[in-house]
């Protein structure tokens, strides 16, 4: 049989056989897709629920401030920077002088999300102040931000260009703070929550407190805050899911061995200030209370206003049935958390 | 007029180390923002013999007059926010004296802690909110919120709630003098009447506009509900007993379920939706309103720009109250009232009834 006989017997398959094998492969595709959505919805109850319970008991509002909160104020911001980070994420820096000049650590925006699409989105959405840049003689002062792409709202914000404006308003909330005489610290993010604590390690740089950051993530290729930790001389220690080194046992042992007061260098952190899950939050207050330091969480809340007068974001503090608890972006979003005495 | 405060007459933490300000040398200097510049473009006033301050006119056209009459209380511009949607944390933010009036948050006889997380969430169709109404009675409001309301120089109309219809008259009786109007917000579950709403029973209402009717002079409007078996029998209720004007409507019953879980988002199950999606559903009711009673009818739904309010007008509305837009847009409510009277001067008419007869005509 020649090598052109032998194609022509073998052939291509008829129309009516590919259909069905194309059909089979549909219907693989079809049930594969929805064992990944079930398994997907189970660990999103799974994670709403580990949270709820890390957090049961654990925070409380913070003592009364000291240093009065900035005015917030909203403003029109030139988008300067919004590019990809990594496969997640979106780096946003936006123009505010005002907002950069009055932001304290751990506060937050709202960023009002303009129409994308024939899509409109009602209800701003808070977003962790990452970076503050104030302003100089040549350049107006920056705010930044990153963020996941996670729903309708983030899509749509992901859509907005360079050189466009978003109304952003802040500085919001009661961010974190370092008691006088804090030499150092020690600040745990885990995914975008990375951002969240990066506020208090521009701090730690200005008044010369030394700082380690845990830098927690799904991959080492996906971790944020590598060059930030760099610019600010923060030490990072990574802790990742790929190599097991981000599980909550692991990462509380190894933080525990690096700070065993073996030499000054290893000597527990004046204070921990940590944003992730609650689990993460949870984790830093077990460290809190082994050291026998203070600890301040970052929390995060669905919210409307971010002012305080919508009372959306009930924070997980539980309260008598007709007392209400604190909220998220007027008490917190940062709050103190110890673990519960039982 | 409320000062506009400069931000850098707020200290930070920064300014208060010395070495934090010399990193920063031009941290004492002042910048402009888009909100500041939203303050400087108020209209300016003039004052007219009956004190209301009337839009100071080009030569040759007449001044606008956009006042609004709610029994005894005359507001300057018939836009106001909605309660729930407003807090004097905003009086920095926006120029409230431009509002005609503030509505607080509904004061309870007693207090209460509001419904478990989450309490709101946005859905494709709008928000979707189940807050609870924390309240700390009559005696912590006129504590510790009354006053915040009080400095804003704008009227401040008290939303009051009960969870029967006996609740109403003694929590208006407790807030006394104070406040320049009373909303009785009756879409509250009726605990008589197996929660159904009170504010769906035209009997209910006359039950709870009567008794409050009695304990003070005060204007009374009642916030009507969405579901109900007939809007113009329960504003009818409304004006019998003694109210002088109606608002049309509330959220509207929903429950919104998670797309991946199909559990229910909301802590509570079930809540209220609003946002621009309901405004046609409102604007059927404040028509049928509008034809049914001779007081005001606010009309409360959707109201996003200037012609949304002016679709409420055209169908009867008097004034308007505007909630879920001001999360997105602080100062969207007062941007309708600039926005009424910039379509009438443009119009060259003195009033929106004026101006709604020459869209027509």
């Amino acid at each position: 049989m020649s090598a052109d006989a032998s194609l022509a017997s073998e052939g291509a398959p008829s129309p009516g056989l590919l259909r069905q094998a194309q059909h089979g492969v549909d219907e693989l595709d079809r049930r594969e897709a929805y064992r990944q959505s079930r398994e997907a919805a189970a660990r999103a109850r799974a994670f709403a629920e580990a949270d709820a319970e890390a957090l049961d008991g654990l925070v409380s509002v913070r003592p009364r401030q000291t240093v009065p909160r900035p005015q917030p104020v909203w403003d029109d911001a030139e988008v300067l920077v919004h590019e990809p980070v990594g496969e997640r994420y979106r780096r946003l820096v936006v123009a505010s002088s005002t907002i950069a000049h009055t932001a304290l650590a751990g506060q937050f925006l709202m960023i009002t999300v303009p129409p994308h699409a024939g899509d409109t989105i009602l209800l701003p959405r808070p977003m962790a102040i990452h970076r503050r840049r104030p302003a100089t003689a040549d350049r107006p002062g920056t705010v930044e931000m990153i963020y996941g792409v996670v729903g309708r709202g983030t899509r749509a914000l992901a859509a907005v260009p360079v050189g466009g404006t978003l109304q952003i308003t802040g500085p919001l909330g009661r961010g974190f703070e370092f008691d006088s005489g804090t030499r150092s610290a020690l600040l745990i993010g885990r995914g975008v929550g990375i951002c969240g604590v990066m506020g208090a390690a521009e701090d730690a740089r200005t008044t010369g407190i030394r700082t380690t950051m845990v830098l927690s993530g799904r991959s080492a290729e996906q971790l944020l805050g590598r060059a930030d930790c760099a610019e600010l001389g923060v030490r990072i220690i990574e802790a990742t899911d790929d190599d097991g080194s981000s599980d909550l046992l692991t990462l509380q042992n190894s933080l525990r061995a690096r700070f065993d007061g073996a030499t000054p260098e290893r000597t527990a952190p004046d204070v921990i200030m940590v944003c992730g899950a609650g689990v993460l939050a949870r984790l830093a207050a077990e460290l809190g209370a082994h050291w026998g330091v203070p600890v301040q969480a970052s929390l995060e809340a669905h919210m409307a206003c971010g002012l305080g007068y919508c009372h959306g974001c009930a924070g997980p503090v539980r309260t008598d049935p007709s007392v209400e608890g604190p909220l998220v972006c007027a008490d917190g979003p940062v709050f103190d958390a110890r673990i519960p005495v039982v | 007029m409320v000062a506009v405060r400069a931000d850098t007459a707020s200290p930070d933490a920064r300014a208060a180390s010395p070495d934090a300000r010399a990193a920063f040398p031009d941290a004492r200097a002042a910048f402009p923002d888009a909100r500041a510049v939203f303050f400087a473009a108020a209209p300016a006033y003039r004052t007219t013999a009956n004190a209301l301050p009337v839009e100071a006119a080009m030569p040759g056209t007449p001044a606008v007059d956009l006042s609004v009459r709610i029994g005894s209380l005359t507001l300057r511009t018939p836009v106001m926010p909605a309660s729930g949607c407003f807090g004097p944390e905003l009086g920095a933010l926006i120029p409230v004296t431009e509002l005609g009036a503030t509505v607080t948050k509904t004061v309870f006889g007693s207090a209460r802690g509001g419904n478990p997380v989450h309490r709101l969430t946005e859905i494709p169709a709008g928000m979707v909110n189940s807050v609870g109404i924390p309240s700390h009675g009559p005696a912590g409001y006129l504590a510790s919120l009354h006053p915040r309301y009080a400095a804003l120089d704008v009227p401040t109309i008290i939303s009051v709630g009960g969870h029967r219809p006996s609740e109403y008259a003694p929590v208006v009786a407790a807030l006394g003098e104070n406040g320049a109007a009373f909303e009785l917000n009756v879409s509250c579950p009726n605990l008589d009447r197996d929660g159904t709403d009170i504010g769906s029973d035209p009997a209910a209402i006359r039950e709870v506009v009567a008794a409050v009717r009695l304990v003070t002079v005060k204007p009374i409007i009642v916030k009507l509900p969405v579901l109900v078996a007939s809007i113009a029998d329960c504003a009818r209720a409304a004006e019998e007993a003694g109210a002088d004007a109606v608002c049309v409507a509330n959220s509207i019953p929903a429950m919104p379920l998670d797309a991946l879980t199909r559990r229910p988002i909301l802590g509570n199950v079930i809540g209220g939706l609003s946002g621009p999606s309901i405004k046609p559903i409102v604007l059927r009711l404040v028509w049928l309103a509008s034809r049914a009673v001779q007081i005001p009818v606010i009309a409360c739904g959707g109201v996003q720009t200037v012609d949304d309010a002016l679709d409420y007008f055209s169908v009867g509305a008097s004034a308007v109250q505007v909630g879920t837009a001001s999360f997105a847009r602080p100062f969207a409510a007062v941007e309708v009232a600039r926005g009424l009277r910039q379509r009438c001067q443009d119009a060259g008419v003195g009033s929106i009834r004026e101006l709604l007869e020459l869209e027509v005509s």
